[in-house]
């Protein structure tokens, strides 16, 4: 289950990017996963709701589209005024 | 709303961490590999068969990463050579960190050749770089010809696959010709040896592979 990792992984950096862009809100954060990274998306999917539930970030929402090859990155924050 | 790019690979403190240790070995002329197979799929069984021929003048040292025990580090401490284990506690792989943590007190001049022996497990090991110069897939014959097909990850990441117990090919119904042509529909350049750590065949193509990429980065 080394998804739970990952999901944290994507945490940090988008905290980290929050951060940086205070005081707009994260609303949704996209990444790329390849379909040989070794990542399974519904897994990543669980684990990412899990970790965001009851923390300031929620209701952060992970968006999962398909990379190429070993494809672990991100692509983009939304983030909305406060 | 407001979408902003934001680049990077997702694991990136480990990428971080990976890089380090890259640089690391480098700076030492350390060659090392990291071996990553199923459980009971031979891995410590390899290693032993390749320290024991190993002449005791080689400076090669091996961490060897389990969930529990340092069963494997006393089994590989027996042939000379410095070996560590890596208890992880509950994680199903290795990460960088890990290795760096593990390296720590030792004299990374002396070691020119480094084998990494990744937790058992066919996915997770797969994402986390280590700072190897290699990945390493071992494939058992009992296992299934299949295996390339359904984690086709590490069979894309890995420089070599090492088909182990070769000696139980009569027993099985494993066809390793398939089992190679599976690895190569993943990862066309991939190269294979055949070896069995019981009977000690296959092993001077295994090691031929050793040398020949050792002598790169001129670790030999």
């Amino acid at each position: 289950m080394h998804e739970v990792a990952v999901a944290g992984g994507i945490l940090d950096a988008v905290r980290a990017e929050a951060l940086a862009r205070k005081p707009a809100r994260s609303v949704k954060v996209g990444i790329r996963i390849g379909g040989m990274a070794g990542v399974d998306p519904g897994s990543l999917a669980f684990c990412f709701e899990a970790l965001v539930e009851g923390t300031d970030l929620e209701p952060l929402e992970l968006d999962i589209e398909p990379g190429i090859a070993d494809e672990l990155e991100f692509c983009y924050l939304e983030l909305e005024p406060t | 709303m407001n979408r902003v790019a934001i680049e990077g690979k997702v694991l990136s403190e480990n990428e971080r961490a990976a890089t380090e240790l890259r640089a690391e070995f480098a700076h030492h002329g350390i060659f090392a590999v990291n071996l990553i197979g199923s459980p009971g799929s031979g891995k410590t069984a390899l290693l032993e068969r390749t320290l024991e021929s190993f002449d005791p003048s080689r400076r090669v040292a091996v961490l060897t990463g389990d969930i529990q025990t340092d069963a494997d580090a006393q089994r590989l401490s027996r042939y000379g050579f410095p070996a560590r284990q890596i208890t992880t506690a509950g994680a199903c792989h290795l990460d960088a960190r890990m290795v760096r943590r593990s390296l720590e007190g030792w004299d990374l001049t002396g070691i020119d050749l480094l084998f990494i022996e990744n937790v058992g497990n066919l996915v997770c090991p797969t994402s986390y770089d280590l700072g190897e110069a290699h990945k390493i897939v071992l494939l058992s014959v009992t296992e299934g010809e299949e295996k390339p097909l359904k984690y086709p990850g590490i069979f894309f990441k890995a420089d070599l696959m090492a088909i182990t117990k070769v000696d139980l090919l009569p027993y099985v119904p494993f066809q390793a010709h398939v089992a190679e042509a599976n690895a190569r529909s993943i990862h066309p350049g991939i190269e294979i040896v055949r070896v069995s750590s019981l009977l000690k065949t296959g092993l001077d193509g295994w090691l031929e592979w050793i040398d020949r990429h050792a002598v790169t980065i001129g670790a030999v």
